[in-house]
């Protein structure tokens, strides 16, 4: 059972080129078991006429029934009991709830292992992590929360603070309590790791800057970067300020900067090249669509991004669309030695990032608020 | 980017820029000062050079969509003529004394005033710094995340034709988490002008200085009654203008139509009503088809969204709903007044006259824009009931968006907010 799965999970190279042939039976796989066990997915495959039959060659994954991350979002969807779930962070007020079945854990852990050594982020010399995310709680079943934590464990922890505690049912960035760990720390002898938002991250460097507080990080010191600039989104960094400011900030170089990329309704660890590029692992395969038809179009065109993966049996995330504008590259326009594919997100479909007057307006009304209102 | 002192900075340049700033803002409080008049005529010059057409290629580069529309009422707002009966307007007389003391009270600026500006009309931020600078006002100004530099050009384009108000303009692209420097431009300011939801104004009043007068511009919501629900046949015309209101505002401003009200009890008016409103709907969005990727890419996500919604669970909604191409009219069983979907997703509710205040009054504090269809004996009624519920504008359906000289915010003067009234002895 799931024997395609496993034998997709255990590809040596995290980016093997070679990996079409068993990428696209475990896909026919994952697709058989989520259109016998889910019945919303078989009534949308059966609306797009597609079947097991439908999958020969890896170009046929673009006819997958495309589930948009908005139909989680409204919807509980599952093809099996679930052994754990994550929710998306919910910014915008709605979350999804993946399921995760144990067989795609072990899968996610495997690849994880496979990703980070390829990045070189295991160490048995031990840190201290400072982690730029929440603090996991009883209450927070947020997937960047998981990963957060996990990133914890690449190198044996002495320490572990947050910035975003837990206190009186809602969660408070706390950067004084963060700069202060960090001048404790600043004689240590162990390296220190950063692991969280970039946009805290990034809010940190400037804080320190503009108060003349540098700490150079001790060698083996990393910043690592996930969970995607949220409803920062229109106020990214450039990537080349941010790196200036942390070697201003920290001493560190642009090369011990690792960012992550991934969503809870695909959990494929994209991690960057040194060149800063996310590369697709030989687990995922990535169809840009054109923006009007939903049909695949060529690389190095702008669509919507379409993420595949036959991961996850304990729910149909087999082929997602997110709402991310982006463009895939060909892996040799990188030149990092890398040569699958690298994705560029490059913004968000509007109006999602244009908070809108009238919808903040309901916002207040969902709350109750409304004597808030001027 | 940031604008200082007349020039572009980069914005790792904050930092420099933002720890010299109080002096230079003293400077300028002690030597200098900004006659209305030198406003006037920059904004003026502006103005006339957008509409002559020397702009064009800066709109059409940032602005996709509707930029000739958008040419026209710039045009128009920034004109002489506008302003001049703005200012009238919205200060009218600015000294009271009855002669009998030696003090008498003038209108003066607050001094300095911070602007964050909201990012749901291109350039509206530029607009918010020629509010402050026709009071006299020192204009520091927080551009939106969603502005696409449009504001920064014609600010820019405003200095180079009256390099006077090079001190009176500074502009940031800081984000609204970076709170310490958000912190230090509050603390310079004697206002505090902010636009934005919930969020944006409770982190507003938490990081500004005691003393500092807060100016909030609050997300508000807007809707269209039909108080003859049994005529519509004699309301083509106001419904056409609303379908056009619709269509080019696409539900996204405070004043937009989100839900249409028909005065009923009978849910078959409200079938009646989508029936003949769908197409004319469907005609005017066609017409206004957004060209931005970002639109066409969200209308695409949610149709094929409802697509599978509709397969997977059934028809149970289908009765309720009217779909049009990237339309739709949805039948709701309830009468509150709320957010649609937006992108011309309209909800269409029944609202008997009777219930009108009960039911509105619950939104009292988010009411801003009514679009009114009734008959003209009516209108009278229906807009003295519509004032009493705290409705702040009430139009004709076709003109719930349309700007016109001197009109007032939210139910208030921004120029007036924008100044004090100072009690001066004279000799």
């Amino acid at each position: 059972m799931k024997k395609y799965r496993r034998s997709l999970f255990s590809v040596k190279n995290p980016y093997d080129t070679q990996s079409d042939t068993v990428f696209i039976s475990a896909v026919r796989e994952n697709f058989c078991y989520h259109y016998t066990h889910c019945q919303e997915y078989r009534t949308i495959a059966e609306h797009f006429n597609v079947d097991a039959n439908s999958f020969h060659s890896i170009d046929d994954i673009a006819r997958l029934p495309c589930l948009p991350t908005l139909l989680f979002k409204r919807h509980r969807l599952k093809s099996a009991q679930t052994l754990i779930r994550a929710t998306s962070s919910g910014t915008s007020g709605n979350y999804s709830e993946i399921g995760f079945d144990i067989g795609g854990l072990l899968c996610a852990l495997k690849m994880s292992c496979k990703i980070m050594r390829k990045r070189q982020l295991f160490s048995l010399i031990p840190c201290h992590y400072i982690v730029m995310g929440y603090k996991p709680h009883r209450s927070n079943h947020t997937a960047v929360t998981k990963t957060a934590f996990g990133a914890t464990l690449f190198a044996p922890a002495i320490s572990r603070k947050y910035i975003l505690n837990y206190k009186n049912g809602t969660y408070t960035p706390d950067f004084d309590g963060i700069l202060s760990t960090l001048k404790n720390l600043s004689n240590a002898i162990f390296p220190i790791r950063f692991m969280g938002f970039p946009s805290y991250t990034f809010f940190l460097m400037k804080m320190m800057e503009e108060q003349g507080i540098h700490i150079p990080l001790k060698k083996g010191s990393k910043i690592m970067l996930g969970g995607g600039w949220k409803q920062f989104y229109a106020e990214q960094a450039n990537k080349a300020t941010f790196y200036n400011l942390a070697e201003k900030v920290f001493g560190i170089k642009d090369y011990d900067i690792v960012e992550f990329f991934g969503a809870v309704e695909h959990p494929i660890l994209y991690c960057d090249c040194p060149n800063h590029h996310f590369h697709v692992p030989a687990y995922s395969r990535v169809i840009i669509r054109d923006i009007d038809t939903l049909k695949p179009v060529p690389e190095g065109t702008v669509g919507l991004v379409n993420l595949i993966t036959p991961m996850i049996c304990a729910t149909p995330i087999l082929s997602v669309m997110t709402d991310d504008l982006g463009i895939l590259h060909s892996g040799s326009q990188c030149g990092c030695g890398i040569q699958t594919p690298y994705l560029e997100i490059i913004g968000r479909v509007a109006p999602t990032d244009i908070k809108t007057c009238a919808a903040g307006a309901a916002d207040m009304l969902k709350r109750g608020e409304t004597n808030d209102s001027i | 980017m940031i604008l200082y002192k007349g020039k572009l900075f980069d914005s790792t340049e904050q930092e420099r820029i933002l720890s010299e700033m109080e002096p230079y803002i003293n400077n300028t409080l002690v030597k200098k000062s900004l006659s209305v008049e030198t406003v006037i005529a920059a904004i003026d010059a502006l103005g006339k050079e957008i509409a002559s057409g020397k702009q064009d290629a800066l709109l059409a580069t940032l602005l996709s969509d509707n930029a000739m529309q958008y040419k026209l009422l710039a045009a128009t707002m920034l004109s002489r003529e506008n302003l001049e009966w703005k200012l009238q307007t919205e200060l009218g007389g600015t000294t009271s004394s009855n002669g009998s003391s030696v003090i008498h009270s003038q209108r003066m600026p607050l001094g300095v005033l911070f602007h964050i500006a909201a990012g749901n009309i291109d350039g509206l931020p530029a607009f918010s710094i020629a509010e402050g600078l026709l009071t006299g006002n020192i204009n520091i100004l927080k551009l939106p995340q969603a502005d696409n530099g449009l504001s920064l050009e014609i600010i820019s384009r405003l200095i180079a034709l009256e390099p006077v108000l090079t001190d009176y303009i500074m502009v940031f692209d800081t984000p609204s988490t970076d709170i310490h420097a958000m912190q230090r431009m509050a603390e310079l300011a004697d206002g505090i002008s902010v636009w934005g939801g919930e969020s944006a104004v409770k982190a507003v009043r938490s990081l500004a200085p005691t003393g500092a007068k807060l100016i909030e511009w609050g997300h508000k919501l807007g809707f269209c009654y039909i108080a003859e629900a049994e005529n519509l046949n004699h309301i083509t015309t106001e419904l056409f203008a609303l379908a056009e209101h619709i269509a080019t505002t696409k539900q996204l401003l405070c004043s937009s139509c989100q839900t249409i009200f028909l005065n009923t009890q009978n849910e078959i008016d409200l079938h009646k009503f989508c029936k003949i409103f769908l197409p004319i709907l469907e005609n005017a969005v066609l017409k206004n088809r957004s060209r931005t990727i970002g639109e066409r890419a969200y209308l695409t996500l949610m149709r094929h969204t409802e697509l599978l919604e509709q397969r997977i669970y059934g028809k149970h909604n289908a009765t309720n709903e009217y779909r049009g191409e990237n339309c739709r009219l949805t039948v709701c069983q309830d009468s509150e007044l709320e957010l649609s979907p937006m992108m011309c997703n309209v909800l269409v509710k029944r609202l008997p006259r009777e219930q009108i205040v009960p039911v509105l009054r619950r939104k009292k504090g988010l009411l801003q824009t009514a679009g009114l269809i009734c008959t003209p004996e009516n209108r009278n009624i229906y807009t003295e009931l519509f004032a009493r519920c705290g409705v702040t504008r009430i139009t004709s359906a076709g003109n719930m968006s349309a700007y016109f000289l001197g009109e007032t915010h939210d139910g208030e003067y921004a120029l007036r907010r924008y100044t004090k009234i100072v009690d001066i002895e004279t000799e």
